[in-house]
């Protein structure tokens, strides 16, 4: 039965050896959101697919006359992007990233990377966010710290569809990086998201400039307002504030 | 005959029903949010207030701003802000944001700053009562 919650669709088969898979569905400062988008439309990749679910609200997205599905498929080459128009609806958390992992596993593909913000209450008082990344191995993890000399993630809750994929990614045998930047926790942060594009131009050896983001900021900023409104509410569902805090230690 | 229902589905319909109110609650929220701008031509700013040991600390998102034209006003226990948009994307429009604050505070002890798009305003609680040793 559960199939029938999420399904994948592919609009042009996605095949090939070395696939790179990238998510960015919004959260935190919508870091993961804005990097994944602005890559995905700087590096002119292409609608391939997109994954549906009764569980989504019922709408579509029109830009430039265009129908989109609200969570799509990018490709260009054997980079994937996986974009929302929409916070994942916080019972649809599981399913779906059980799913996506599952399809991913089907693609034997070199890595996944899921992006993130970091919330950072001094955010304003930070000129430079910081990066920070975790893998589904330890070796992954020191092999994507010495990109950049970036921090380690290494003790904190990962809360939402962001930690179910690391998870999945792992029970699975998958090599799965979560990458994350310091961001404002529910205002968008093109700021933030600029650090991690910078950091996975580098990691994948792509080149992208990331100065138009940086100057369309506060442009950025109020187009995605009623995105982060509503991402804030499923923030709540999710008990997303818990990034603030750390996991018990006993002993 | 009266069958019971097994407790997951009981379980089940819980959570669909306390799923179904959060949305019903968002809903609200949202189009009283976009009503409010509507009717007034204004931006409501996302903001957070934080208390912070004798500190009230408030910041508000207001992108594409002058520094120079922020109007903000403090009293005990509340901090009014108005500002132009000055983005080509909401032409004519300003945020304003009238808030009631958790605790009252100092209005002479208020400090603000605007940056990359954020204010930020900090305030010293008022302090009332008397110093009590502790023995």
């Amino acid at each position: 039965m559960e199939e029938d919650v999420v399904r994948i669709v592919e609009t042009r088969p996605i095949e090939g050896d070395g696939l790179v898979i990238v998510e960015g569905f919004p959260d935190i400062g919508l870091v993961g959101a804005i990097a994944a988008s602005f890559m995905a439309d700087k590096l002119g990749m292409e609608e391939v697919g997109y994954i549906d679910s009764d569980a989504l609200p019922p709408l579509v997205a029109v830009r430039n006359g265009r129908i989109l599905n609200l969570i799509r498929i990018y490709r260009k080459e054997n980079l994937l992007a996986l974009i929302s128009d929409v916070p994942i609806p916080p019972p649809l958390v599981k399913p779906i990233s059980q799913k996506i992992m599952e399809w991913v596993e089907g693609k034997r593909p070199r890595l996944f990377i899921t992006l993130t913000g970091i919330p950072e209450p001094g955010r304003l008082n930070i000129e430079r966010p910081k990066v920070f990344v975790l893998g589904s191995r330890p070796e992954l993890t020191e092999e994507a710290a010495r990109i950049d000399n970036v921090d380690r993630f290494t003790d904190g809750f990962v809360v939402g569809v962001k930690g179910m994929l690391l998870m999945e990614g792992y029970k699975r045998g998958l090599d799965t990086l979560l990458i994350l930047a310091q961001s404002h926790f529910n205002y968008p942060d093109p700021g933030s998201a600029a650090e991690i594009v910078k950091y996975l131009a580098k990691y994948l050896n792509i080149e992208i400039d990331v100065k138009p983001l940086l100057e369309s900021a506060e442009e950025l900023k109020l187009r995605l307002r009623d995105l982060m409104m509503r991402t804030n509410q499923a923030m709540q569902g999710i008990q997303k504030a818990k990034e603030l805090e750390l996991p018990p230690v006993y002993l | 005959m009266l069958r019971r229902r097994p407790w997951w589905r009981v379980l089940l319909e819980e959570f669909r029903a306390i799923e179904e109110e959060m949305q019903r609650f968002e809903e609200e929220f949202m189009r009283r949010i976009k009503e409010a701008e509507a009717m007034r031509g204004c931006i409501i700013p996302l903001y957070n207030i934080y208390e912070s040991g004798d500190e009230v600390i408030l910041t508000a998102d207001m992108p594409g701003v002058n520094k120079e034209e922020i109007d903000l006003r403090v009293g005990e226990d509340y901090v009014r802000v108005e500002a132009p948009c000055r983005s080509a994307l909401r032409p004519g429009q300003k945020y304003l944001l009238h808030i009631k604050l958790p605790s009252k505070i100092d209005p002479s002890t208020v400090r603000a700053r605007y940056r990359e798009g954020v204010l930020e305003i900090v305030a010293k609680k008022k302090v009332a009562g008397v110093r009590v040793k502790v023995e």
